[in-house]
């Protein structure tokens, strides 16, 4: 039974087991506009929460993506290689970045789940 | 005018490519000068053109300079016949309206500020067919202007524009303004577009913006626009600068303005340095954006002459990545010119 949370810097996270799948909100595609590039993190490469692991670049801006919680990546979304804006168009599904293999599992509790996540995006339009 | 509308930057940029855009660009500035000798001579101080070879219902792309011969604005200034008068019609940046004005209001007499009108661009293959209502429309050419009506109100349409396609501006009183958009958005093969696609689609035509390309340090001669000059003004010392630009247009210029070309897919950004193999800086990126129609990042800038056939790089996020300098345009103008 999978679950899913959201962070502070807009990215969603679903754990299965120890598996950890990440990629960013529909919100933060919005608010980035026309993504066309995904500058995927190194497969083996250990992170610790709040790392900057990656860089989404739109026409607007490059954006640093954070792993919301420990681990190791395990795998990328290749598919994001050839086509960024694969974010825009299904950024919590198809589109997620990367996977971790997760070493601190309590982490996700300090997470927001759906309802809170859309309580603070209410909270920072103010 | 927002970044973009509903569907985006990308997506604004290839309607304007592939049909037609809209953009209300009626931030920006514009001003009637009634043409009188006075006039001339004030007007000849700044802009390096020679007022008695101006045609009536041409346009032509200049500049307000300073002592220096750099760039105060880059503008558009036609002579046009409005309310049966003759008059100067400048369209200037709505970011240099501060300064422009207030070179108009310290030298010029009896002008007209047209912070009543609307400014409409019309741009893209398809425009010639979305303005057809305006029966001028059909006799102008590329940087051709002229008064024409609209419910009963005077218009200037211009064939002008700036993303390298055809297309009109045209300045519209506001009490009609909303008329004459409803009516141009009722033909579906024009869209809404933002500033987003106003920039990329100018940095794939290879044009300057002011605030990157152009500022006052610049002269028009350092930023490759030495075409646009009236050649004859630069003997003239009551032009501004006119000794520099002529020490210029006879001696070197230091810096080439270039396009460039991302190799990975790394995003060039405005005022990212450009460095030689030695790691010595010869340059910089004063624009960059995302080509949809050639798919890789591009963008416009200043380097270091001598380096021109060498290896460049930019450093991003650590890393060493080469640059191609291409030549601009990017994109060929589809320009309809003529007449």
């Amino acid at each position: 039974m999978s679950e899913k949370k959201y962070s502070k810097d807009h990215e969603w996270i679903e754990i299965d087991n120890d598996i950890a799948t990440i990629g960013i909100t529909n919100h933060a595609q919005e608010s980035l506009g026309d993504i066309v590039f995904v500058e995927l993190p190194t497969i083996g490469k250990q992170v610790s929460s709040n790392d900057e692991v990656c860089v989404i670049e739109s026409v607007k801006a490059a954006s640093d993506i954070y792993t919301p919680i420990d681990g190791e990546i395990i795998e990328v979304n290749e598919k994001l290689n050839d086509n960024g804006a694969l974010v825009n168009e299904d950024p919590e599904n198809t589109a997620w970045i990367f996977k971790l293999k997760i070493s601190e599992p309590s982490q996700f509790n300090d997470l927001m789940t759906l309802s809170e996540y859309q309580e603070f995006l209410k909270s920072e339009e103010k | 005018m927002p970044i973009n509308y509903q569907k985006g930057i990308l997506n604004e940029h290839l309607q304007v490519r592939e049909s037609a855009g809209l953009f209300d660009v009626s931030h920006m500035g514009q001003i009637l000068i009634p043409v009188d000798e006075k006039n001339i001579i004030s007007l000849s101080k700044f802009i390096p053109l020679d007022f008695d070879k101006i045609n009536f219902n041409r346009c032509y792309y200049s500049f307000l300079l300073n002592n220096n011969g750099g760039i105060i604005d880059d503008l558009i200034i036609s002579k046009i016949q409005y309310k049966q008068k003759d008059f100067f019609y400048i369209v200037y940046n709505a970011s240099r309206k501060k300064n422009d004005e207030e070179i108009f209001i310290n030298h010029l007499n009896n002008y007209i500020l047209l912070t009543n009108n609307s400014l409409i661009a019309i741009q893209g293959p398809n425009s010639e067919k979305i303005i057809n209502f305006i029966n001028e429309s059909k006799n102008l050419f590329f940087m051709q202007t002229k008064t024409s009506n609209f419910l009963n109100k005077e218009i200037i349409i211009s064939r002008t524009g700036y993303t390298g396609e055809d297309g009109f501006e045209i300045s519209v009183p506001n009490d009609v303004s909303n008329q004459f958009i409803e009516i141009l958005l009722k033909n579906s093969l024009i869209k809404l577009c933002g500033l987003g696609a106003r920039d990329s689609l100018r940095i794939e035509a290879g044009l300057s913006l002011y605030g990157n390309e152009l500022n006052e340090k610049i002269t028009p001669i350092e930023a490759n626009l030495t075409w646009s000059l009236h050649k004859s003004r630069l003997n003239d010392e009551s032009l501004n600068g006119s000794k520099i630009l002529t020490n210029q247009l006879n001696g070197k210029i230091k810096n080439l303005k270039v396009g460039l070309k991302s190799i990975s897919r790394t995003m060039l950004r405005s005022n990212t340095k450009i460095y030689n193999i030695d790691k010595n800086q010869i340059g910089y990126i004063s624009s960059g954006t995302f080509s949809p129609i050639l798919g890789s990042s591009i963008g416009i800038g200043y380097i270091n002459k001598s380096e021109i056939n060498n290896k460049i790089y930019i450093l991003i996020r650590n890393n060493w990545e080469e640059l191609n300098i291409v030549s601009l345009p990017f994109i060929q103008n589809r320009y309809k010119r003529g007449g």
